[in-house]
């Protein structure tokens, strides 16, 4: 771990700062303090750097107890699930970049363990880490059951545990500024979405984490144009599970276009054809997540779901709700029919059996890649594969219509493969 | 926005164009601004400048303890109110050292330090602390207005920091400045205002205060970011 801080200069007339940490070009003139003293603005969350202090890092001991046996999960792989973990292992072995294209619903933590339980049984040191914090969250108890004796550590923001040194490291991206030249082989899960997607501070704190010359695994169901660039390019090798754990195919969107929506949500009203679908899930007792593309949307679309008068229970929540992790566990709990959201539930959570829809599925905060997301929370459950994902539109937009292409391709693909 | 790290966007009218007047962008956007809770046009407590809460009376509890306890006249100007966003504002620019967020209430500040038209003191910090945090935050706060620099704490070394101690003990503190000789022509028979960024229990800005009228200065007054 690193203390404090340093700061280069260059020596050229031009004068210039950059964090040693974040490796971030500072402006001059917003970087300093009194007494010509500068200070890192980029990352200054994580603790001030500046130039009254020096960055210090410690080498990597590697010094893990060897652990013949490290895996203590013990369920089954699917065949194609397997070829993917063996690919994975291989992916390690040989420290390459590569990227998983594997749908919503592959089970992709699970494909990871072969690997892991291969890098710790070779004593390498082990990072995964996601740019979102509730999917590390989510991630770090199911690592830390599959792999009991192996030390593994939770690293995030508001995390109150303190530091320790262990052989699997789960944490968000931020976190891995803290580390330098620490990790043999990494997994970075969900690498298209914000904060992480074109941001080069966190760019910059992965190849500063990793060994030189380790192995990276990208994981992702909807790889960004950056991220394909790169495959065409042919920087970064590919591999694709277009099929879910369960062999089922994805569920395919239906498009529901619906007049002056947005008119109608701003005056506090719904149109009658998204009221009836509503009664009917409720009626047929079928939970789901509603989703709206802004915050203000949901006072709207829950006042004008009383003036109709919905019987169902519901929540709604969006990502600086302060009771957020009880609204979401009310939904797991079943104690709410369904959730009023924005994009915040899109990906990294399971709520088996349920349907979406999506209000304003035309809007701009709805790339092609959130709303495939969101299509991939339906039928993840082996007992119920299938659901509605109904998107509400004025308009069929080019992301409408490249989320459709997006789950008809993989499908074409899984079929093939079946 | 230095706030909440929202993308700026100002819009530009004509009528901002034909001004011809240097665009000034806003430092925080209305959503963060509007959390803050300005002093300055409701009713306030007129020695200290915290919000009233019995309004048939213009002193607050701890102002009438202070006239008995404290020789000097003294009133205090709050700008905010010392509430939840107020405090991580403090958290940001004077704990985790963020020196940027000092445009966010600089204007504001500036303006009513010239308005006065006194002359502006800032309350100093331990050398130890600007060491470590590189900067005053009471001198970032009034940026581009003259001050003087008459105080400074005594050498004795800090153990424990303002802000970690409770009510009774902040009461207690014996003085922490010592006035800086030289300064003494510049004081004496002058109207001053002292600057600082949060008054709590009052009792840093008046051990300030009554060292500037020891030294002759003809009337002190207090501005304080919060309160």
């Amino acid at each position: 771990m690193t203390a404090d801080c340093h700061f280069g200069r260059q020596s050229s007339s031009r004068v210039g700062a950059w964090c040693a940490r974040c490796h971030t070009k500072l402006n001059p003139a917003v970087a300093q303090l009194p007494d010509n003293q500068y200070y890192c603005y980029a990352c200054i969350q994580m603790g001030r750097m500046d130039t009254l202090h020096r960055l210090v890092t410690v080498a990597e001991p590697n010094q893990f107890a060897k652990i013949v046996k490290p895996m203590s999960w013990q369920g089954q792989l699917t065949n194609l699930q397997q070829q993917c973990a063996d690919q994975v292992v291989k992916i390690f072995d040989q420290r390459q970049r590569h990227l998983l294209w594997a749908v919503t619903g592959a089970g992709k933590t699970e494909m990871l363990f072969p690997a892991i339980a291969w890098a710790v049984s070779q004593g390498l040191r082990v990072g995964i880490a996601s740019p979102r914090v509730d999917v590390c969250i989510e991630l770090f108890p199911r690592i830390k059951a599959a792999f009991e004796q192996v030390s593994c550590i939770l690293l995030h923001g508001k995390a109150d545990q303190p530091y320790q040194y262990c052989q699997i490291t789960v944490c968000t991206t931020h976190q891995l500024l803290r580390f330098y030249h620490a990790f043999d082989v990494m997994v970075i899960d969900e690498v298209d979405v914000f904060p992480f997607a074109g941001n080069q501070m966190l760019h910059f704190a992965v190849q500063n984490a990793i060994k030189p010359g380790g192995g990276i695994l990208y994981l992702t169901a909807t790889p960004d144009e950056a991220l394909m660039r790169q495959i065409r390019q042919k920087k970064l090798s590919v591999s694709y599970l277009p099929i879910r754990y369960h062999g089922f195919l994805l569920p395919t969107v239906k498009i529901i276009k619906s007049r002056h929506l947005k008119q109608k949500i701003d005056q506090k009203q719904l149109p009658q054809s998204v009221l009836r679908m509503i009664i009917k899930l409720l009626q047929q007792r079928q939970r789901f997540l509603l989703f709206v593309p802004r915050i203000k949307d949901l006072t709207l679309v829950s006042e004008a779901l009383n003036r109709a008068a919905i019987t169902g229970r519901f929540l709604t929540v969006y990502s600086a709700d302060p009771k957020r992790i009880e609204k979401v566990a009310a939904m797991r709990d079943q104690t709410v029919d369904f959730l009023i959201t924005t994009t915040i539930l899109e990906r990294g959570v399971t709520f088996p059996g349920i349907d979406v829809i999506v209000l304003k599925a035309d809007d701009e905060i709805f790339s092609a890649s959130a709303l495939v997301q969101i299509a991939g929370r339906v039928g993840r459950n082996s007992a119920r594969p299938t659901g509605r994902v109904l998107f509400y539109c004025e308009r069929r937009t080019k992301t409408i219509r490249s989320c459709d292409n997006q789950i008809r391709q993989m499908n074409r693909k899984a079929t093939r493969l079946k | 926005m230095l706030l909440c790290q929202a993308p700026l966007s100002t819009a530009l009218t004509l009528e901002k164009i034909f001004s011809f007047q240097k665009v000034r962008p806003p430092r925080a956007c209305a959503k963060c601004l509007s959390q803050f809770k300005p002093l300055l046009d409701c009713q306030t407590c007129r020695v200290c400048g915290r919000r009233a809460v019995d309004l048939s009376d213009d002193t607050c509890l701890d102002c009438h303890k202070w006239r008995q306890q404290f020789p000097y006249p003294f009133v205090n100007q709050a700008l905010f109110e010392y509430n939840a966003a107020m405090k991580d504002f403090m958290k940001q620019y004077k704990f985790l050292g963020d020196y940027r967020l000092r445009a966010v209430f600089n204007q504001l500040v500036t303006a009513r330090l010239k308005q006065s038209g006194r002359l502006i003191v800032t309350v100093p910090i331990h050398p130890n602390t600007f060491e470590e945090r590189g900067f005053n935050q009471v001198l970032g706060l009034c940026e581009g207005v003259q001050t003087v620099s008459c105080l400074k704490t005594c050498q004795i070394t800090k153990h424990t920091r303002q802000s970690e101690k409770d009510r009774a003990a902040r009461l207690q503190t014996a003085q922490p400045f010592e006035f800086v000789e030289p300064a003494g022509s510049l004081i004496r028979g002058k109207a001053i205002i002292i600057v600082d960024d949060v008054y709590t229990t009052g009792t840093t800005i008046r051990h300030a205060a009554s060292l500037l009228y020891q030294a002759g200065a003809n009337s002190v007054t207090g501005l304080t970011l919060a309160r």
